[in-house]
């Protein structure tokens, strides 16, 4: 099925060296390949956060509010010229069952990793602050979050009941930074074009840019 | 439904495919299994990482020992073409030293033959895939055959490393790689275009310019008459009263859209489903004895990364346009064997996963860092590795999907491989800091898994023979680095294509006289 093409999004201020706004244009443009141009439209297309009115697929509700909170402290999409929100698939992966083809031998299966790890958030913002982690601002918020990755506090070996929450946090942090660094809005923001692979590159050299790059030391566009 | 052939390959990866080709062109009618789907890589494969992760192999491996080894996007694919589908095409030749590394330092293992046995065939695969490289090659024995094609061009990360070797008096050279540097015509496969440097290499190559069994030894193999069926996942190797290989049972989706069992039939089965999937394969049909999974070995991979002032675009280029085998033997190691090391470009999403993992960085921190993804570039080793009994592949007692058990891989990395991966460095941190790098800083991995149903003359301390054929089993053979006695301080797939190619002709001088 066709994807409907992409409009450009409203231009945001970027903290990038790179000029904004070239991605989408470059997508829509002969040079990116059409298997290439699929992919990247329905990542686009897609709704940012579950769709109005849908439930979460794999987690409660309630989990789920704190799980996106969470997301979006570990990839926050400041400054993009666009929403990216990486909860929605992870939510959906889990739900079906299907992995990356590995996992720590100290961890249980993925569902089970996300449903203690993302609990045991809750309650330690219950703890500290007797509110719900989504509920907590930024700061607190990443407090408990250096907690998981560090597995202190809530999430210590004791505090946990053995949770490897050391091994939990770098593997859902992994799998948030693909997703978002997936998203042509992430790489526009970082100066990436490699999707826009119908010509090939011919200055592959240091400092060489072919002529359907951006160019991170002006602002020219395409 | 019952099909009869003269032998079954199970797997279309390295291993699977050359023998599959020579065995139909030695007039063979041959059948090959494939778990994964056929591809059109011109209209199936888009330049987006996240699109091309239907290319690894997904069914879950739980991973445990000191080092876990990541699987999935690292060491296994699925597709008609196997892992080759997502390989860098690196296609350095071990040297002949590497095979008997048990000889000259009194640890690991020699192979049953050396490199000498080899060569004709390192000589055939080079020239049948078009490998791009020096002439002559600046380390190892003199070759009978220079490379095919001249080398790739270097990107940011290959000047770099360049650069910064001179400075430390490391030798380098351009490495040699399996995708094209000009375009090239085989007999059976027809023309193949050069490649475009699009550098996705790892992700699937849309263009036919890289090496994968898909555009070189399969499209061979059907033109000689062999089948190949994809969505078929072999569970059964079937035997006869005496003990003998009868063929297979494989599950797939039926005509009228269920599951679906089939059995096929040859005098000959060949495991090539990789180091993982073939000893699994054995343990469920209780085969191969109890050395099966055993001596698992991993290449110390460790990589380097710095930020450099002028941009590098490392998805740019074949990632690792640069090789220096100086540190093959380094004069001042403290370990066993040797090293590699490789310039390395990277994709985005490959490298956020990295950072992700590597440096813990999260929120601003990762948007920052990632904003200086243009400018990065890292430089790896590819070291041996000693096997060990400890490191091992066993089934769990938690089932997949298919309802089989799922692997459970141990690894931890031998004294000699923390030594080796020091060593490397420290000499990959002083080529970096000559060549300019800021804010370096180590991601530690193992590539490759290798060796887990080992080949040698003695059935108490091997799996299969010095042919692939498992002791005890007539009939069933395994050709793929499932079999490597040692890891070989190189990247695997030239020598998995070099020994499908002798283990077929080693067959088909059976096959002859039978």
């Amino acid at each position: 099925m066709a994807e409907p093409a992409l409009q450009p999004p409203r231009e945001a201020a970027s903290a990038s060296a790179w000029p904004t706004g070239w991605a989408l244009p470059l997508i829509e443009s002969p040079a990116t390949t059409e298997p290439t141009r699929r992919a990247l439209r329905a990542r686009l297309n897609a709704p940012a956060g579950l769709p109005v009115g849908a439930l979460p697929a794999f987690f409660s509700p309630d989990a789920y509010e704190t799980f996106a909170a969470a997301c979006a402290r570990l990839v926050p999409a400041d400054g993009l010229a666009g929403p990216v929100d990486v909860a929605p698939a992870i939510d959906a992966r889990l739900a079906c069952g299907h992995g990356d083809g590995w996992r720590y031998a100290t961890l249980p299966p993925d569902g089970d990793a996300f449903q203690t790890g993302v609990s045991l958030l809750d309650r330690a913002a219950e703890a500290a602050y007797a509110e719900r982690f989504c509920d907590l601002a930024p700061d607190a918020q990443d407090e408990l979050l250096a907690d998981a990755q560090h597995a202190r506090g809530a999430f210590g070996p004791d505090a946990s009941g053995g949770f490897d929450a050391c091994r939990w946090f770098a593997d859902w942090l992994a799998e948030a930074a693909g997703l978002f660094y997936g998203h042509p809005l992430a790489q526009q923001d970082i100066g990436y074009a490699g999707f826009a692979d119908a010509p090939g590159w011919t200055r592959i050299g240091l400092g060489e840019r072919d002529a359907h790059e951006p160019d991170p030391l002006t602002d020219a566009l395409l | 439904m019952t099909d009869q052939f003269d032998a079954i390959v199970v797997g279309t990866g390295a291993g699977g495919a050359p023998l599959l080709a020579r065995l139909a062109a030695g007039g063979l009618h041959v059948l090959a299994l494939e778990a994964g789907r056929a591809w059109n890589p011109a209209a199936d494969f888009a330049t987006d990482e996240l699109e091309q992760d239907k290319l690894f192999w997904t069914d879950e491996r739980i991973s445990g020992g000191t080092n876990p080894l990541a699987f999935g996007a690292n060491n296994s694919g699925i597709g008609v073409g196997g892992s080759t589908l997502h390989y860098t095409a690196y296609t350095p030749r071990p040297q002949p030293d590497d095979f008997g590394i048990r000889t000259e330092f009194g640890v690991g293992e020699d192979w049953p033959f050396g490199y000498a046995e080899l060569e004709p065939y390192y000589d055939a695969a080079e020239a049948f895939m078009g490998v791009s490289g020096p002439t002559p090659y600046p380390w190892g024995p003199p070759r009978k055959h220079g490379y095919p094609l001249p080398p790739l061009p270097l990107n940011a990360a290959a000047q770099l490393m360049q650069r910064g070797a001179a400075e430390v008096g490391i030798r380098t050279s351009p490495a040699a790689n399996a995708a094209l540097s000009g375009r090239y015509f085989q007999p059976g496969v027809g023309w193949r275009a050069a490649c475009t440097n699009r550098g996705f290499c790892q992700a699937g190559c849309s263009t036919g310019a890289k090496a994968s069994m898909d555009v070189t030894y399969l499209p061979y193999a059907v033109a000689h008459g062999a089948e190949i069926r994809p969505e078929c996942f072999v569970t059964e190797v079937t035997r006869d009263r005496a003990g003998r290989a009868t063929g297979v049972v494989y599950a797939h989706t039926g005509a009228d859209g269920r599951p679906a069992e089939t059995r096929v039939s040859a005098p000959a089965v060949f495991l090539c489903a990789g180091s993982v999937e073939t000893p699994r394969l054995l343990m469920l049909n209780n085969l191969g004895g109890d050395h099966v999974g055993r001596h698992l070995m991993a290449h110390p991979g460790l990589q380097i990364w710095g930020r450099f002032d002028t941009p590098t675009r490392p998805f740019k280029g074949i990632p690792g346009g640069l090789i220096s085998e100086d540190t093959h033997r380094p004069a001042d190691a403290d370990f066993a064997g040797g090293y590699l090391l490789q310039s390395i470009g990277v994709m985005p999403v490959t490298y956020a996963r990295q950072v992700a993992r590597g440096r813990g960085l999260w929120g601003p921190s990762l948007r920052d860092h990632m904003r200086g993804y243009g400018y990065a570039a890292g430089i790896d080793l590819l070291g041996d590795c000693l096997p060990t009994d400890d490191n091992r592949i066993v089934l769990s007692d938690e089932l997949d999907a298919r309802g089989l058990p799922k692997p459970h891989v141990t690894f931890t990395a031998s004294e000699n491989e923390v030594r080796m991966s020091a060593h490397a460095d420290r000499l990959m941190r002083q080529i970096w800091d000559a060549a300019g790098a800021r804010d370096v800083w180590a991601f530690p991995r193992h590539a490759h898994v290798i060796g887990t149903a080992r080949m040698g003359t003695d059935p108490d301390t091997s799996v299969v023979d010095p042919d692939g054929g498992v002791w005890g089993t007539p009939g069933l053979f395994v050709c793929d680095n499932s079999t490597f006695p040692s890891a070989l301080p190189v990247n695997p797939a030239l020598t998995i294509v070099a020994i499908a190619l002798r283990t077929a002709d080693r067959f088909l001088d059976r096959w002859k006289d039978r």
